[in-house]
C-alpha cells in the first residue's frame, strides 16, 4: 500500500461544507457542487459500464471505476478534514449516492459500505483508532471498509433491539489479556471481499442471544480471517457481498470500539445516521427508472401519438414523477436532520428510507409496464431498476425492522426542543 | 439520588472542568479556529454554561452558540467519570445536540484530557464517584 498523505486532498477543488439548511428549492453550495460533479462521472463514466458490471460474474470488482471515483473524493466523503476526508455530513453523502445509483445502484453501494465501516469509528469519539485507519482513505490508491452484521442464524434479530437476546449462534468475542479473540462468520457483507477493514460486531462471552454485542475494526488480512464465497446477487452486483470468516482472529483491545456491549448502541446510531442516503440511494433507482420511462414515452408512438400523450400513461409518468419528488424531498430533510442533531432522529430517517424503498419498486414496476416486453428484457435496462428496487428494501432496515423504530418512535414522548 | 443536590456544587464542577480545558492552546486554538462555541444545557439541577474559546460564561449563553448539547448533571457526572461512554448517552437518548454533526465528530476527540481531569475535580467538590 502507498504512503498516506493525510493533506493530499485538503487543497482538493471541493468547497469546504458549511452548515446551510437546505431549502425547498436549492441545496447549499458545497452539495450541489458534489451533485453536479458525480453526476458528471455517473453519466459519463459509470453508465457505459453499466452492462459489463450487471453481467459480470458474482466475484468480479472493477477497481477501475472504483479508483476514478476515490479520485473524486467518494471515499473519504464523511472522514473529518484534519484526518485527510472532505468532512461532509449525510446531506453531501445522500445526494452524491443518488446520482450514482440513479446509474446503478450497486456502484453506489461500494461508497455507501465503506462510509458505514467508517461511521463506528467517528461515533466513537476515539481520536486514537480514528487516527490509525481513518488517514487510509486518504492515500493514492482507492482503500475500502465494509460493516459486518448479518450472519447466517442472525439477521433483523442484530437490528432490533429487543431480539438481540434471543439472537442465535452470533459471533463469539471472548477477552484474553490485552486482547480479544473472535470467532465465528458473517454474511452477505458488501465490501468483505475487497475491504480493507471491517466493523464487525460480536457477541461478547457470557452474554445471552447478542446481548453484549461489541464492535470491533478488525483488518481482513489479520491471521484467522477468511473472505469467502461472494452471494451471486440478482442486482447490486457492482458490489460483492461476501462471505467473512473469523477463526480465533486476535483483535488488540484498542480495536474494540464503543465499550464492551456498546456494539447495539454503535448500531443503532450507524443506522440512524445511514439510512438517508441508503434512502438517497433508493430514490436514486427510482430516479433512473422515471428517467428511462420519460425517455421511453416520448419516443414510442402507438395508436397514432405518443405514449406520453395518452391520458393513461400520462397519469402514470406523473404519479411516478411524484413519487421521486416526495421520495427526495424526505431523504434531503431526514439528511439535514442527521447533520445537525445527535443522536439522528429516527422517525425521519427511517420513515424517508421506508418510503424511498417502496416507491422504488413502484416506480420501476410501473416503467417496465410502460416500456412493454422492451421493460422486461435486460438490453433495454428498466428491468434492472426493479431488481436494485428490491435490493435497496433489505438492508439497513427491511420495512417491518423500519415499521418498528417508527412506531417505537411515534409513541416515545419527546422532552421537546431545548 | 441525583449526584449533585445543589446547581451551586454543579456550577462550580462542570464550569471549573471547562476553565481547566481552556487552558489547553491546542484545545482553545482549535474551537477559536473553527468557530466553536458550546452552549450546555444542564438539567436536575438546572443551568445553562456557554463555553467559547474567551471563556465559560453561566446562564448568559448568546442565541448563536455553534453546539448546544443538553444532558442531565448525572449524565454528565456518568460521561466525564468514565462511566457512560458517548455513543451509548448518544443512542439512549441521555445527551442530545443540535449543530453541525461534523463538528461535533471533529470536537468528541479534543474533549479526552476532561475524561482524565473529571474525576479529581469532582472529588475535591465533595461529590461522589
Ligand atoms: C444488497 C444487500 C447488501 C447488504 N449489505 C450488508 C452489509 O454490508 N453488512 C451486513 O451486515 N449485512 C448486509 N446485508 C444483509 C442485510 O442487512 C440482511 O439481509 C437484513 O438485515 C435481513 O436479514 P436476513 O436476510 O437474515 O432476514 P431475516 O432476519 O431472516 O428476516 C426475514 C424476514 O422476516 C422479517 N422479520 C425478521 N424479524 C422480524 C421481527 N422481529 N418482526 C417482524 N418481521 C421480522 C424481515 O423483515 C424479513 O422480511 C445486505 C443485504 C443486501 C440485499
Amino acid at each position: 500500500m502507498t504512503a498516506v498523505d493525510v493533506h493530499a486532498f485538503a487543497d482538493t477543488s471541493l468547497t469546504e461544507p458549511t452548515l446551510t439548511e437546505p431549502t425547498f428549492t436549492s441545496l447549499p453550495a458545497h452539495a450541489e457542487e458534489l451533485r453536479r460533479l458525480v453526476r458528471e462521472f455517473a453519466q459519463t463514466r459509470l453508465r457505459p459500464a453499466v452492462r459489463r458490471l450487471d453481467e459480470a460474474d458474482a466475484a468480479d470488482f472493477d477497481w477501475e471505476l472504483v479508483t476514478e471515483a476515490h479520485q473524486l473524493g467518494l471515499t473519504r466523503l464523511v472522514i473529518p478534514r484534519h484526518l485527510g476526508g472532505l468532512g461532509y455530513g449525510e446531506l453531501g453523502v445522500a445526494v452524491a449516492l443518488e446520482e450514482l445509483a440513479a446509474v446503478d445502484a450497486g456502484f453506489a453501494l461500494i461508497f455507501g459500505a465503506t462510509m458505514l465501516g467508517q461511521a463506528p469509528l467517528l461515533l466513537s469519539g476515539d481520536a486514537g483508532v480514528q487516527a490509525r485507519f481513518l488517514p487510509l482513505f486518504a492515500g493514492d490508491d482507492p482503500v475500502l471498509a465494509c460493516n459486518a452484521i448479518t450472519e447466517e442464524r442472525a439477521g433483523c434479530d442484530l437490528l432490533i433491539p429487543e431480539a438481540a437476546e434471543h439472537a442465535i449462534g452470533v459471533t463469539r468475542a471472548r477477552r484474553e489479556g490485552d486482547h480479544y479473540v473472535v470467532d465465528g462468520a458473517k454474511m452477505f457483507i458488501t465490501n468483505g471481499k475487497v475491504a480493507h477493514y471491517g466493523t464487525v460486531f460480536a457477541n461478547l462471552e457470557g452474554h445471552p442471544g447478542a446481548s453484549g454485542l461489541t464492535c470491533f475494526v478488525i483488518p481482513l488480512d489479520a491471521p484467522g480471517v477468511t473472505r469467502g464465497a461472494v452471494a451471486d446477487k440478482m442486482g447490486y452486483r457492482a458490489c460483492l457481498g461476501t462471505e467473512l470468516q473469523f477463526d480465533g482472529v486476535r483483535v488488540p483491545a484498542e480495536n474494540m470500539i464503543g465499550g464492551e456491549g456498546g456494539g447495539v448502541f454503535i448500531n443503532i446510531a450507524q443506522m440512524n445516521m445511514a439510512r438517508a442516503a441508503v434512502a438517497a440511494i433508493a430514490t436514486g433507482v427510482a430516479r433512473g427508472a422515471l428517467d428511462l420511462a420519460i425517455a421511453w414515452c416520448d419516443e414510442r408512438v402507438q395508436g397514432g401519438k405518443r405514449l406520453r400523450e395518452h391520458q393513461f400513461t400520462a397519469r402514470k409518468l406523473a404519479e411516478m414523477a411524484a413519487k421521486v419528488e416526495a421520495s427526495r424531498l424526505m431523504y434531503l430533510r431526514a439528511a439535514h436532520l442527521a447533520d445537525t442533531r445527535v443522536p439522528a432522529p429516527v422517525f425521519e430517517t427511517a420513515t424517508a428510507k421506508l418510503f424511498a424503498d417502496r416507491i422504488a419498486i413502484e416506480v420501476a414496476e410501473e416503467g417496465m409496464s410502460l416500456m412493454g416486453a422492451r421493460g422486461y428484457v435486460r438490453d433495454w435496462g428498466m428491468e434492472k431498476y426493479l431488481r436494485e428496487a428490491l435490493g435497496s428494501r433489505i438492508y439497513e432496515g427491511t420495512p417491518e425492522v423500519l415499521a418498528l423504530a417508527v412506531t417505537d418512535a411515534i409513541y416515545t414522548e419527546d422532552d421537546g426542543d431545548f | 439520588m441525583s449526584t449533585y443536590t445543589t446547581r451551586e456544587q454543579a456550577v462550580a464542577v462542570f464550569s471549573h472542568l471547562f476553565e481547566i480545558m481552556l487552558r489547553d492552546e491546542t484545545f482553545t486554538s482549535t474551537m477559536r479556529r473553527d468557530g466553536l462555541s458550546v452552549r450546555f444545557v444542564h438539567t436536575a439541577p438546572e443551568f445553562e454554561m456557554y463555553v467559547d474559546p474567551d471563556g465559560v460564561r453561566i446562564d448568559d449563553s448568546p442565541a448563536t452558540a455553534a453546539l448546544a448539547i443538553k444532558m442531565s448533571c448525572d449524565t454528565a457526572h456518568a460521561l466525564w467519570s468514565g462511566h457512560l461512554l458517548m455513543p451509548v448517552a448518544v443512542a439512549m437518548g441521555r445527551i442530545r445536540i443540535k449543530g453541525s454533526v461534523a463538528k461535533v465528530i471533529e470536537f468528541a476527540p479534543l474533549l479526552q484530557p476532561a475524561f482524565d481531569r473529571y474525576p479529581a475535580i469532582a472529588r475535591e467538590a465533595g461529590v461522589a464517584a
